[in-house]
């Protein structure tokens, strides 16, 4: 009964909708009223009863002890991941040397080129201005530590991510298994890749690329798979009518036809990738990213943003390129030549370069910014932070976020009684999606109980409740108004491009200039992160209803609100079910970073747990938040997406 | 008129089942003979292709002609076994295709029967020149080789000068000539044709039924061509399978189906054929010699009514019948009338 409601609500009247809703509630109101008193009578308390937990710390810090007492005699260190972890150290170091051979001319004018190739003149000298500028603001060697990372991490993860992509896209049993475990993959937070990583390969470069890979692989496979997938039928069944064996129909047929869909895997990977890779420097990564974290432990705006401008260019510079190269799929002419040119240049350049002596970049040509940002810093702690007539201080609305918002919810959240937690989830799980959905986002709910860190986890819950909330007011009303005014949707494109573009942990650079540290800081960041994909899955759900649907209303003398409320806006439902639940699984992204900029919680858990190498509090924590983000998810999965990603 | 070769293609009983189980449904007289909804219900089958016969001469157009959904698409698929038939023979030459392992069936799709596609299926990724090389890259032909050959292919179907282009930046029935450039440039035995110019404005698909007629008469390759109009039927057609839910209800020349309907289904379908353009004189002929010996505007009698009446009005006499100087009979203006009015005496039996 309840999948056959569930799987085609839209198809049913209204009526009969709200009635299985009621239905649906009925249900759960019924098992509620079995198990509740059962449960309130055996553990009554408020929080996690006690009894229902298990304690982990004890045996994941007996087997981080074993592991760290074995890595270097156990075979399966020696012969396996010892491997590994030097190969990924000698390839790393290997790129970083080149990189440093080719020395600043030579790797500037390699980046030009290559964007000359792919994306043109404009892009070209884009390319070479952010490169200049890495130099100038001094970062030149931290840039080149984080590409020569990202080059490995990227490298490894497009051939796994072919390699699956190939698997799934062939085979459709494999497609049938590797989905679900992508698509989770892809709404967990960065952060909780990398403490199972550390475990086994320890602090260092092997454990922040091997990260990076798990990290920035899965979109790769996915995009391969949905191009293979995807590929028009009547080409390939005029490939078999003309006799192709297997192999050719693979490389002459569905990859070419997926080239489209490739490129925009490898661009997706390499952002996911430079993101990672910043977010690693937590477990010593080096770099651009570790720049800004030893910047933002010391609350050092101004070195911060330094070395965040860099990494804002390098996404900004990766992204174009790529981007530009899957725009362009099979438009362009094979020839090599022109590549054999650039390739020339670039070595010349370089040659030059060496030749000249100029190989690192020269310390007289870098200009400080951190003195000056952090005098505006001082200057804004002193002039904005509070007192300001009227509107008040940024530290002043960062409190009363806190007192008035934050602090609420949490304690709201705290007080609960447990099991109520639980039915919440429950029925709202259940009303969006499945009851598939509902199970499992309980379960999930439930294994943070169980994990111990009922507490921590409501308080991590309460930041994402509070950001979800401003985003989506913030992204809906923003959404609303680029769907209507043509103006106000081009100014804003190049806007949410930027934003879109740049890794997670850039955001709390300026939020810490703002606001200081805190939680209210860490909400800020995630909204800010969050906002563009709200706004712009709202604008295209809002512009992409049918046209026909609306011309009626208007004919029949609807005025602009009325469109919008009885037409635009139910029309467009599943796009804003989407919007949340994109909204909901980025804001959880920077709120569990927040930890690092005073945000608590689990965040600062798992953080915690990396510093003092006390595995066993980060591995739970981190835990916890894979199941916080699974719940999340879960809650807010309408029915079509599932559908559409089966069909 | 090539009856004394031995068929192309052969097809014996041919079924194609979608559903499961569908191997049982040909076995089981209590399910053949169920209407196809009533087959649905019964087993959740479908029946594409029902107990199909016809054979296919050597360089004739054999059209097989149906609405959507009546098996016609299926059934070409099953001859090269791009679609598994469920059951039946299929022998092309004498030689049983169902039989065929994977490399035979292989060198059956590369050298012995291609294909033109609806939506013509081309690699956009290509050029018009590597698109029309494609099937003979595939059988290993050497790139200069393969390229001077799809050179000539590409001449042939009217494409030059536009070599270098991709399937982009051509029109519709560009398109289909790449597709049909395409399908020639490996020789095959068999064209088989899938419907290639329903995707096509009327102006152009008369075009390209032209193109097609011209191929065959300079080539007299044989064709398999389907369709679901009526006209292209009967304008490239020497032979045409009419299918209704997977069934032929009638075979025969253009003429036969027009001129004699095999049942109600038929006759509604060509009731608003202009008959005068289909019929000939050797139909529409009151039979019996002249007596006379000089033939005044004599006739051919493959020759159409349409232009019968255009030599019988102009005349105000009616016209012999003459076939290698011997005198088959007379048409005159009512037996004219009656061949456009469909009410002439049902032909007998040939």
């Amino acid at each position: 009964m309840a999948t056959v409601t569930a799987s085609a609500p839209r198809a049913l009247p209204g009526g009969l909708l709200k009635h299985r809703a009621a239905q649906k509630l009925l249900l759960l109101a019924l098992v509620a009223a079995i198990l509740v008193p059962l449960a309130n009578a055996r553990w009554a308390s408020g929080s996690w009863p006690a009894a229902l937990t298990v304690d982990l710390t004890k045996p994941l810090t007996s087997a981080s002890n074993w592991i760290i007492d074995n890595r270097d005699s156990n075979p399966l260190f020696l012969y396996f991941f010892g491997y590994i972890s030097n190969a990924v150290v000698i390839s790393v170091h290997a790129v970083y040397l080149v990189l440093l051979a080719a020395g600043w001319a030579g790797v500037t004018a390699l980046g030009a080129l290559v964007a000359w190739r792919v994306a043109g003149v404009r892009l070209a000298l884009g390319t070479a201005a952010a490169f200049l500028a890495c130099g100038l603001l001094g970062m030149w060697v931290a840039t080149m530590q984080t590409l020569a990372l990202m080059v490995v991490a990227v490298l490894v993860s497009v051939v796994v991510g072919v390699v699956l992509g190939l698997a799934a896209g062939l085979s459709d049993r494999l497609d049938r298994g590797l989905r679900p475990v992508l698509d989770t993959m892809q709404v967990l937070p960065a952060y909780a890749y990398l403490l199972p990583v550390v475990l086994v390969f320890g602090m260092g470069v092997p454990a922040a690329v091997l990260a990076t890979v798990v990290y920035a692989a899965p979109p790769m496979a996915r995009l391969t798979a949905l191009g293979l997938r995807g590929a028009d039928k009547e080409v390939l069944e005029a490939v078999d009518s003309l006799g192709a064996t297997a192999p050719q129909r693979l490389l002459t047929a569905r990859i070419p036809l997926a080239r489209k869909e490739l490129l925009l895997g490898l661009n997706q990977t390499i952002m996911m990738a430079l993101s990672m890779a910043v977010i690693a420097s937590v477990i010593g990564a080096g770099g651009l990213g570790d720049r800004v974290y030893q910047a933002l432990a010391s609350v050092d705006v101004g070195a911060a943003l330094a070395a965040g401008i860099p990494i804002v260019l390098l996404a900004v510079v990766l992204d174009r390129v790529t981007g530009a190269a899957g725009e362009q799929a099979g438009e362009e002419s094979r020839s090599l030549r022109p590549w054999l040119y650039a390739a020339a240049a670039a070595v010349a350049v370089a040659l030059a370069g060496r030749l000249a002596g100029r190989l690192d970049w020269p310390d007289s040509w870098t200009f400080d910014i951190a003195e000056p940002v952090n005098r505006a810093v001082d200057w804004m702690t002193a002039h904005l932070y509070s007192g300001v007539p009227v509107v008040g201080g940024t530290a002043d609305w960062a409190g009363h976020f806190t007192t008035w918002v934050l602090n609420p919810v949490r304690s709201g959240l705290q007080g609960l009684p447990w099991w109520s937690v639980l039915l919440v989830v429950a029925a709202l799980a259940w009303l969006i999606g499945t009851w598939r959905t509902a199970l499992t986002a309980v379960l999930a709910m439930a294994a943070i109980g169980v994990l111990g860190v009922w507490q921590p986890s409501l308080d991590t819950l309460s930041q994402v409740l509070a950001a979800v909330a401003v985003t989506l007011v913030l992204g809906f009303a923003t959404g609303i108004a680029a769907a209507r005014s043509d103006r106000f949707e081009r100014l804003l494109r190049p806007v949410l491009d930027v934003f879109q573009t740049m890794p997670q942990f850039v955001y709390l650079i300026p939020v810490v200039a703002l606001f200081g540290v805190g939680r209210a800081p860490a909400a800020a960041a995630a909204v800010v992160y969050a906002l563009p994909a709200v706004v712009r899955i709202t604008a295209q759900g809002l512009r992409q209803v049918d046209p026909a649907a609306l011309e009626s209303a208007r004919s029949l003398g609807a005025t602009p609100a009325q469109q919008l409320r009885q037409v635009q806006l139910p029309l467009a439902r599943p796009a804003l079910l989407l919007a949340v639940n994109q909204g909901v699984v980025l804001v959880l992204a920077v709120v569990v970073i927040g930890g690092l900029v005073g945000g608590g919680a689990l965040g600062y858990d798992s953080v915690f747990g990396l510093a003092q190498g006390d595995l066993a509090t980060g591995l739970v924590a981190g835990a916890a938040i894979v199941c916080l983000g699974l719940m999340l998810d879960r809650v807010t999965q309408p029915t079509e997406r599932r559908a559409k990603k089966g069909a | 008129m090539n009856v004394m070769d031995k068929p192309v293609f052969s097809v014996e009983g041919l079924w194609k089942v979608f559903g499961p189980k569908a191997d049982s449904v040909p076995a089981d007289p209590g399910l053949t003979s169920l209407e196809p909804a009533e087959l649905r219900a019964r087993t959740g089958c479908t029946a594409a292709v029902r107990d199909v016969s016809f054979d296919v001469r050597k360089g004739e157009v054999f059209v097989v002609m149906g609405l959507s959904g009546s098996g016609k698409s299926t059934l070409v698929r099953c001859l090269t076994r791009l679609i598994e038939p469920t059951a039946g023979t299929i022998a092309i030459d004498g030689e049983d295709v169902r039989a065929m392992d994977k490399s035979r069936l292989r060198e059956l799709r590369r050298h012995r029967a291609a294909m033109v596609f609806q939506h013509f299926g081309l690699l956009p990724h290509r050029t018009v020149l590597d698109n029309v090389a494609y099937g003979l890259e595939i059988q290993g032909v050497g790139r200069s080789e393969r390229r001077a050959r799809a050179q000539d292919v590409v001449a042939k179907v009217g494409l030059e000068g536009m070599e270098q282009r991709r399937p982009s930046q051509l029109s519709g029935g560009q398109r289909q000539r790449v597709g049909l450039a395409r399908a020639l440039a490996v020789d095959p035995q068999v064209l088989l044709f899938d419907e290639p110019f329903s995707a096509l404005d009327p102006l152009i698909r008369r075009d390209m039924q032209e193109e097609v007629v011209r191929l065959h008469r300079e080539e007299g390759r044989t064709m398999v061509f389907i369709t679901h109009d009526l006209s292209e039927a009967l304008k490239l057609g020497d032979r045409i399978a009419l299918m209704r839910d997977g069934k032929v209800v009638q075979l025969g020349t253009p003429e036969e189906i027009v001129g004699s309907p095999a049942d109600d289904y038929v006759r509604e379908f060509v009731r608003d054929v202009s008959r005068e353009q289909v019929m000939t004189v050797g139909t529409a002929m009151r039979p019996g010699d002249c007596g006379g010996t000089e033939h005044p505007g004599a006739l051919a009698p493959d020759e159409l009514v349409a232009d019968a009446i255009k030599v019988v009005a102009r005349s105000g006499k009616p016209a012999c019948v003459v076939d290698n100087g011997r005198c088959l009979g007379v048409v005159d203006h009512e037996r004219l009338l009656g061949v456009v009015a469909g009410t002439e005496p049902r032909k007998e039996a040939a």
